[in-house]
């Protein structure tokens, strides 16, 4: 990991900067912001419509990072579509399935926000039955919960590959797999997963995955839904537009049959190619290396928390989370932020868009969260908890 | 929060100098009139301000930033009532200073208190405690038969008899035959040597030259007041008295009972400071501006 901050512009312009806001969104390393701005200095162009050379390159540049991304989640590029984030991508689930054979659509407490409210909205207007599954005290969902709530009525389940209230990494694989035997889809809310750890879509068997590249190193407004190409068909695009159709013509439309159906208007070409450039980043540290580095944060992180007896929310082990702690101490969580904020630290608090998480961990009036990535250090997160100290004494 | 009003004030009177502080104060403004709609202020300006006020004392003082982290309601609240009322104070002295030319107004004391712990006096400390005198003996000018008749009780080493001097110097020649004016000394006893300068000008008056040991006297106050009557003879000399009486005069204490009487007279008008005048009866207490003494004696016919 040396070296790693050096490509960092933000932290070089900031070098007192504590940045503890990862699992918000991530910074970004000059390599993506080339990348991106490749696209407007050299591309410059449509993709998949005009003909002219650049045209043809952003068309081929576009689909090879495609080729990139799908590879960096162990999934097939015709199955990956783009979307704005986790949030369009999960809509697009949501929206585009067809629940007139089975009617229920069962996910956790657990979920963002991102996951719940298309659900609740579906519900709410009659057309599914949903089924949010309670977690443990510690915030963990056990598969015998799924277990039960899965049933023959099931037409999807909807879960995280790894929370942003507490940390934990979830049990997706099993999750799916208790999906698939009661003939139920999965559709996984990727948006922290993917960006701290290995995803393998077709090994853990996933029918969607949802992520943002701007919590993996990448750009902003630049996202991906992958799916199995076959349920792709299956789905019912959420808008429709220029680039979605082979033809209209005599009052008919024929849309186009692979993904681009999906892929309504032009596209943020720069964002693509900057997202492409964000999974090379982190190939090229590898994705294991990342999560051994975020555990020795994670354990740091622990370390400092239990020092000044924050109350900790999540599993009971370092072991149970990533790098990424959501906790309280005695002051309201939003004072502690904009504290911690005046000492050069930067952390959320709040509900983190995830209010019935927060709710269900018994922190009703929200709490604070330190996540970390590839850039953070040990170092920074002994300043934190240095901070932390220094805050406790206010109590 | 109340915080945001100071906020506004102090955000809207910095954007007048740097563009840097309207966003603030629009944020201000915005949190002002929510809180006057009863409603939360949701711009979060007022926990921002916290954060820097309890930041910034926590490097001094972690244990007087617990006290504000911990009230800063309460302390804010009494932030801005302070704040209120120094605004109140200062918008009335501003006023005061514009209509009667001192920041306290027509009330103001500005006068040398009687500090007489010894005496009944204390207890008077207004003009309504105030008694006419009804003796018109004194150190007088003027003309005897005038309407209007100014009584005055001044000490000699009082700033404040001596800033009213000017004034009634002005009125005498103002109204050139039309009021009487009587000075009775009423030596402070918590004023050094007001007694000897008292006693000094009484007996210049023998000489008919109080006026002029009164006016050296006061240009040399500050002198009189740390020497006593190593100052007050060569002042005596300036004034051009007959030195070979007035030592004799002012060494035998022969003025001392006729500064007693004054002074009792002084007591039984419940005089509690100085200088006090009585025009026509009616007080005024300390040196007023010159136009409320015309009202006065406008009002008692003159
Ligand atoms: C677990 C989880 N799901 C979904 C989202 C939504 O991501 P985005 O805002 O990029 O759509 C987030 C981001 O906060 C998240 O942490």
């Amino acid at each position: 990991m040396n070296g790693i901050r050096r490509d960092f512009p933000l932290l070089g312009a900031n070098p007192q900067l504590v940045y503890l806001d990862s699992a918000c969104t991530s910074l970004k390393p000059a390599q993506v912001i080339d990348a991106e701005t490749s696209y407007y200095t050299q591309l410059g162009a449509c993709g998949g419509r005009s003909s002219h050379a650049l045209g043809r390159k952003t068309t081929e540049k576009t689909e090879e990072a495609r080729e990139n991304v799908a590879r960096f989640v162990g999934a097939e590029a015709s199955g990956l579509v783009w979307t704005r984030n986790t949030t369009e991508g999960l809509n697009m689930v949501a929206s585009g399935l067809d629940y007139s054979k089975r009617r229920k659509v069962v996910t956790s407490v657990m979920e963002h926000h991102a996951v719940l409210l298309p659900f609740m909205k579906l519900r709410d207007r009659g057309q599914i039955r949903l089924e949010i599954v309670g977690c443990e005290s510690d915030g963990t969902v056990s598969a015998g919960r799924w277990a039960q709530a899965i049933d023959r009525e099931t037409a999807l389940v909807v879960t995280n590959s790894g929370t942003n209230t507490t940390g934990w990494k979830g049990n997706a694989r099993e999750v799916a797999k208790i999906a698939h035997d009661s003939g139920a889809l999965i559709c996984i809310d990727g948006a922290q997963g993917v960006a701290h750890g290995r995803t393998d879509f077709r090994r853990d068997d996933f029918d969607f995955l949802c992520f943002s590249g701007h919590k993996m190193l990448g750009p902003t407004g630049i996202g991906a839904l992958v799916s199995k190409r076959q349920l792709l068909d299956r789905l019912e695009p959420l808008m429709s537009g220029g680039g979605t159709v082979k033809a209209v013509s005599g009052g008919k439309i024929d849309p186009m049959n692979d993904q681009t159906r999906f892929e309504a208007g032009v596209q943020h070409y720069g964002g693509i190619l900057g997202l492409a450039a964000a999974c090379d980043y982190l190939k090229k540290i590898g994705m294991e290396k990342v999560e051994a580095h975020e555990k020795t944060l994670g354990m740091a992180l622990r370390r400092e928390l239990e020092a000044v007896d924050a109350v900790i929310y999540g599993p009971a082990d370092a072991a149970g989370h990533s790098a990424l702690y959501s906790f309280n101490l005695k002051g309201k969580p939003h004072d502690l932020a904009l504290m911690l904020d005046r000492q050069g630290i930067a952390v959320r608090s709040g509900f983190f868009c995830a209010q019935p998480a927060l709710e269900a961990l018994g922190a009703n009036d929200g709490a604070v969260r330190a996540s970390c990535y590839v850039y953070n250090t040990v170092d920074e997160v002994n300043k934190f908890g240095e901070a932390l100290r220094k805050l406790r004494q206010l109590y | 929060m109340v915080l945001c009003f100071i906020a506004f004030f102090v955000f809207a009177v910095m954007s007048i100098f740097s563009a840097k502080y309207r966003p603030l104060a629009k944020e201000g403004f915005r949190c002002v009139f929510r809180t006057l709609m009863m409603k939360p202020c949701d711009t979060g300006l007022d926990e921002r301000i916290k954060a820097d006020v309890v930041s910034a004392v926590l490097k001094y003082s972690p244990p007087l930033a617990k006290v504000i982290n911990g009230h800063f309601a309460a302390l804010s609240w009494l932030f801005v009532i302070i704040t209120l009322a120094s605004f109140a104070y200062t918008a009335v002295g501003v006023y005061n200073f514009y209509v009667y030319g001192n920041c306290d107004g027509p009330q103001a004391i500005g006068a040398c208190i009687l500090n007489d712990i010894t005496g009944d006096y204390g207890r008077f400390s207004e003009p309504t405690d105030l008694i006419p005198p009804t003796a018109l003996d004194g150190m007088a000018a003027g003309n005897a038969s005038a309407n209007v008749t100014i009584i005055e009780f001044g000490c000699f080493t009082c700033p404040y008899t001596k800033k009213a001097e000017s004034t009634m110097k002005t009125l005498l020649q103002r109204y050139n035959g039309t009021i009487y004016y009587v000075f009775k000394p009423f030596p402070l006893p918590n004023h050094p040597y007001s007694q000897d300068a008292a006693r000094a000008v009484l007996c210049a008056y023998r000489q008919n030259k109080s006026w002029e040991l009164q006016d050296e006297i006061f240009r040399q106050q500050q002198v009189c007041s740390e020497e006593g009557a190593l100052a007050l003879k060569p002042l005596a000399q300036n004034a051009g008295l007959d030195m070979a009486a007035f030592n004799r005069c002012f060494d035998n204490n022969e003025t001392g009972a006729e500064l007693e009487r004054y002074v009792q007279e002084g007591r039984d008008a419940h005089i509690y400071a100085t200088p006090t005048f009585f025009i026509n009866g009616k007080p005024l207490v300390g040196p007023k501006p010159i136009e409320e003494f015309e009202k006065a004696i406008a009002e008692a016919g003159g």
